[in-house]
């Protein structure tokens, strides 16, 4: 890896977005192609980020300062890449479920997601089973992710698995659920495919779901 | 627009007595003096508070109020302690709070093995060792009395241990006058000279009367030497509620009180301006098992009044805290460790000592040690209070944020979290998953494996040639003198 490189994945985990910037412009200035500063440069820095999270070494706060970094090198980059040049882990649906207000926890999970590679599409909070089919049937997603704070709205998820069945859709997506009252046991009774504790764990669970789900259209 | 002044900030402070308390325990304390007395056992004591106005009846010395008033203003309002390299790390003054192990343990708990056994003397440079590294441990004091070694020779050698162990302001022991030479021969070898030593002092010497009205010849012996050198003392009494003081805390103080200020009026009559650190200790003697309790509220309550006293009379004072009658590190230690860390920095106590201590004081602990570390670092956040300004009241976030939405990923807790949010090393708030995955480990656990890693990995600067030097003709003269 050129040196270049190397210093914008340094400068991208240490959040400094100012310095991730000019050196996004710099490496462009010195031949390199737009793809190539994009995986070496601003996305090992952060799988970096993202590997030291998961590990415990890393605080949240620290983990969004390297995603402002990354969005000021992907302001500059974004105009210059082709679809084929931008590496996708997959598409995830989003959602707080019916009845349930709280979108801290959900938005958490979307941005550590997004660091991760993910295209995010979020749907809000307070989101009935209708709108997560309607969502899977427009976007195509590989993931479905479910969020609920209260024990009294995590029955919507499973009412949302129930009405994916019906409609014929289960098997196109693999399905995650957290929140703070949810737990393994749960995940499994309601048939999700997967359950994370916290957003740290979620983007682990999210890959390795995603990796089950090949999409055509993807 | 004229530029207007910043809101204040206020930082939380105790008082326990008010204006009319103090004045009211200071007249008991003078009544005390002059009319009850004290029992003077060293000689050259008895003469020099005969020359300066005392005098003697029905065997006790009685001090008029003009000697406890010329001490007080006699004696200096700030003394600044160094570490061994030289540096200024303990500036003793009123408002400041610095806190220490302590002290004279007759057992430990093993770090290795979980074992209580006695103390031996690589556990004080250990501790020592400990402490250097523990960022809120300002000094040093023998954690534990070695058994291991002869005991004429005991302070002796739990000086060397320390001295050994860290570079810290040290707060000493010592038996007699010899002791106390010995001791200064070694502290003046590690300084280079004797004025190196006056100038930067890093010992601060503990001596005590007994309570009550108990002055002995050799505490007062030691606090003579130091006033001679220009060494700082401390003559802190322990007028224990039921025990060595009356049941009642007013009495308790006003007793100590007159007993830590004979101290002072002797120091300031040998050589005024000598460095003295009022103070006292108070816990409670337990009326079913007779433990001097360390984990009793009365412990910080006095702590606290003693303060206001100090306070009244311009002087910095020792203090005590961090300390359990838990016979292991529980949750009764956390209970206890914490209310008198807590009690004593919103008091604002000078030089808190006897962090680490459980049992009652009979067991030193590293975990206590590493555990009160932590606590003092969080009682730190929460007494420096609520800043209110133009960055902390934060309008500009609130009148962006999307209702119900957050603010964890705003600019304004990206640029701010770092100090706005105090965060834990050893407490634990890891989600359960992970704390199963990294193995279940309760507070003491990970205090334990930080002791440890501490112990394993800390440096300390050694001592120069020449007070290895001075150590080893200590020792040396010592074992012929026995032998």
């Amino acid at each position: 890896m050129s040196d270049i490189l190397k210093q914008i994945a340094e400068k991208l985990y240490d959040g400094e977005d100012d310095a991730v910037a000019e050196l996004t412009q710099r490496a462009l200035d010195e031949g390199l192609t737009p793809a190539e500063v994009l995986n070496g440069g601003l996305l090992a820095g952060m799988d970096r980020v993202g590997v030291d999270f998961r590990d415990g070494e890393l605080f949240v706060p620290e983990v969004l300062i390297a995603a402002r970094a990354m969005h000021a090198g992907m302001a500059i980059l974004r105009p210059l890449l082709t679809e084929s040049d931008v590496p996708s882990a997959g598409k995830v649906v989003i959602g707080t479920v019916e009845g349930d207000l709280h979108d801290i926890g959900k938005n958490l999970v979307g941005m550590m997601l997004e660091g991760g590679g993910f295209e995010i599409v979020d749907l809000g909070t307070d989101v009935p089973p209708d709108r997560f089919i309607e969502a899977i049937k427009m976007e195509h997603p590989n993931l479905i992710g479910m969020s609920a704070l209260l024990t009294t709205t995590m029955p919507s998820m499973k009412r949302t698995i129930d009405a994916l069945m019906e409609a014929g859709l289960r098997d196109t997506v693999r399905v995650m659920v957290g929140g703070a009252p949810v737990t393994q046991t749960f995940a499994d009774e309601i048939g999700a495919d997967g359950y994370a504790p916290d957003a740290a764990s979620a983007v682990e669970l999210a890959r390795s779901l995603a990796g089950q789900i090949n999409k055509s259209d993807g | 627009m004229t530029q207007q002044l910043p809101v204040q900030t206020l930082q939380p402070m105790i008082r326990v007595l008010s204006d009319e308390q103090v004045r009211a325990i200071h007249y008991a304390t003078l009544e005390i003096l002059a009319k009850t007395g004290v029992e003077m056992q060293d000689p050259q004591g008895r003469e020099l508070l005969l020359e300066a106005g005392a005098w003697e009846s029905n065997g006790r010395i009685k001090i008029p109020e003009n000697l406890v008033t010329d001490a007080i203003a006699c004696a200096p309002s700030r003394i600044p302690m160094y570490d061994r390299l030289g540096n200024l790390t303990m500036p003793l003054e009123l408002g400041k709070v610095f806190f220490g192990s302590g002290s004279d343990t007759t057992f430990t708990l093993d770090v290795k093995t979980g074992e209580r056994r006695r103390t031996m003397a690589q556990d004080v440079e250990d501790i020592a060792h400990l402490c250097d590294a523990l960022e809120n441990m300002d000094f040093i004091m023998s954690m534990g009395n070695p058994s291991d070694v002869p005991p004429d020779d005991l302070y002796i050698h739990e000086f060397i241990r320390m001295i050994r162990g860290s570079v810290k302001p040290i707060v000493y022991t010592a038996k007699n006058r010899a002791d106390m030479e010995d001791i200064y021969r070694i502290a003046v070898a590690v300084a280079s000279d004797e004025e190196a030593l006056r100038e930067k002092p890093f010992l601060l010497l503990y001596a005590e009367p007994i309570s009550p009205l108990l002055i002995p010849e050799e505490s007062l012996q030691k606090l003579t030497f130091c006033a001679e050198k220009g060494i700082p003392a401390s003559y802190p009494p322990s007028p224990n509620t039921g025990g060595g003081g009356p049941i009642t805390l007013a009495g308790a103080l006003a007793l100590g009180n007159a007993e830590c200020l004979v101290g002072l009026i002797i120091s300031q009559l040998i050589r005024p301006g000598t460095p003295f650190l009022y103070g006292m200790n108070t816990a409670a003697m337990d009326m079913k098992s007779t433990i001097v309790s360390y984990g009793s509220p009365e412990w910080p309550l006095g702590m606290m009044a003693q303060m206001d006293l100090a306070r009244y009379y311009n002087l910095p004072a020792w203090s005590a805290g961090g300390a359990s009658d838990s016979k292991v590190v529980d949750a009764q230690a956390g209970i206890e460790m914490t209310f008198s860390i807590l009690t004593n920095f919103l008091a604002r106590a000078t030089l808190v000592h006897d962090v680490g201590y459980i049992e009652y004081g009979s067991t030193s602990s590293m975990e206590a040690l590493v555990i009160a570390d932590e606590i003092i670092r969080m009682t730190r956040f929460l007494v420096d209070g609520v800043a209110v300004n133009e960055t902390t009241l934060a309008l500009d976030a609130i009148a962006r944020v999307r209702p119900g939405a957050g603010f964890l990923a705003d600019d304004h807790t990206l640029d701010n979290w770092k100090w706005a949010q105090w965060r834990p090393a050893l407490i634990d708030r890891n989600r359960y998953d992970r704390w199963v995955k990294l193995g279940r480990k309760d507070m003491f656990t990970r205090a334990n494996e930080r002791a440890r890693e501490i112990l394993e990995e800390h440096q300390v600067p050694p001592l120069p040639e020449e007070a290895e030097g001075a150590i080893a003709e200590v020792l040396a003269e010592r074992a012929a003198a026995g032998g």
